[in-house]
């Protein structure tokens, strides 16, 4: 009993504390609607909770090479790299949330059915942006000059950021899986912005509008970790920024292996289920 | 920070660091729900064919359910994972063959049609081999 009170009372004690992260996440600016192309300074990202190593590589080239996502499953997190907090619900607006809630039941429910829902991986769709960065197989990423090209293993999806580029309006950016990107330093850290993804191309089924914009910060932390801060802003449907962190550990040496979904033995059946095509 | 109270905000970080594990499994993939991971079963017999592609490697085999008595020999289907997965955890395109006399633990298909999720294979020269993270591990011998 005694233990439990004190268990009570460490959570007591952190609830303000979290209380006052979140005010302030929700707080955070919202950008113009017609000015994709403002600095993203202004957005608070979330904190980090790691202290970058003194001594960096530097960054504009240390980055190049193959990274996994961290923690792996089944791996131990290393000592003084605390894995990053889970990833919060998208921040809806009242009146699409419950529409959102009700189909994350439907999808549940038929999971616990036994009958998942038919997805797009089952159809050999890519995640797109910003799905292919949490890191589902190694990702291997490419600084040249004035370009960063980021590859995910799973799906072979592959993302260019073009340094220093204006970015279109909303409404000129052709939607695409992975989007519009451009980056730019910040001191060690690689901010880049990126707008244009197409609507039926969601993160955790959260809708979104063509005036979404995903602001990632991303930097090492030491010379075998690094970590990626995303902030998603959408005027649209959200009510403030939806915020979170992925981090990845280097992999030496790792050569990138080919994904070509070519044998897709899942389909659709009549009931919308997932179901697996048997062989002989 | 006294000691019991550290020792007990590392079990809720490992905790939480389960879950999220968990969590990420259910969202950054298909499915596992067609499968019943709770009865799982032990087939052994021969390789008819080993299909080494993305999204998913296939084992086909007929074989009998080693514990079953009165089971019939029949033609599995067995889901593996991808050969990204499945190559980080040290098996090679080449390494099953038809012919190969193999028994699998698998987490059988709901609909009851002789196919299933690979939990564990051994192979003729006795290695045993899991089927990488996600797929979870076998709960029967």
């Amino acid at each position: 009993m005694k233990k439990l009170t004190r268990h009570k009372s460490a959570l007591a004690a952190a609830t303000p504390a979290l209380a006052v992260m979140f005010g302030l996440l929700a707080s955070a600016a919202a950008f113009a609607a017609d000015a994709p192309a403002a600095p993203a300074a202004d957005v608070k990202a979330p904190g980090s909770g790691t202290k970058p190593a003194a001594k960096l590589p530097n960054p504009r080239s240390a980055m190049t090479g193959q990274w996994n996502r961290y923690p792996e499953i089944d791996e131990k997190p290393l000592p003084g790299f605390p894995p990053a907090a889970p990833i919060p619900p998208p921040p809806l607006k009242a009146e699409h949330k419950a529409a959102w809630e009700a189909h994350r039941k439907t999808l549940a429910d038929a999971e616990a059915a036994g009958k998942p829902i038919f997805s797009n991986y089952t159809a050999c769709l890519p995640d797109g942006m910003p799905a292919m960065m949490m890191g589902m197989f190694p990702m291997e990423v490419l600084q040249t000059p004035g370009q960063v090209t980021i590859i995910q293993e799973a799906y072979n999806q592959v993302r260019r950021i073009y340094m220093g580029e204006k970015l279109p309006a909303f409404d000129e950016a052709e939607p695409l899986f992975w989007g519009h990107s451009s980056g730019k330093w910040e001191g060690d850290t690689l901010v880049v912005e990126t707008i244009g993804v197409k609507e039926d191309v969601k993160f955790r089924d959260a809708p979104h509008s063509n005036q979404m914009r995903i602001v990632e910060r991303i930097r090492l932390l030491s010379p075998t970790m690094m970590e990626d801060q995303v902030t998603v802003t959408d005027p649209v449907y959200l009510e403030g920024p939806w915020q979170w962190r992925w981090m990845y550990k280097r992999m030496p040496g790792y050569k990138m292996l080919e994904y070509v979904c070519e044998s897709n033995r899942e389909y659709r059946d009549e009931t919308g289920a997932a179901r697996m095509r048997l062989g002989k | 920070m006294k000691k019991s109270t550290a020792r007990l905000t590392r079990a809720v970080v490992v905790g939480m660091g389960f879950t999220l594990a968990a969590v990420s499994a259910a969202w950054a993939h298909h499915s596992f729900a067609m499968f019943d991971s709770d009865h799982q079963i032990k087939v052994s017999g021969k390789v008819t064919g080993f299909q080494w592609a993305n999204p998913h490697v296939y084992i086909e085999m007929d074989g009998k359910n080693v514990k079953d008595d009165t089971a019939q020999a029949q033609h599995y289907t067995v889901e593996c994972a991808s050969p990204g997965i499945l190559t980080r955890i040290g098996w090679k395109f080449n390494m099953v063959k038809s012919g190969d006399e193999i028994t699998v633990i698998i987490a059988p298909l709901r609909t009851g049609e002789p196919g299933g999720l690979l939990k564990q294979i051994t192979l003729p020269d006795g290695r045993k081999f899991l089927n990488g993270g996600p797929a979870g591990k076998p709960n029967i011998e």
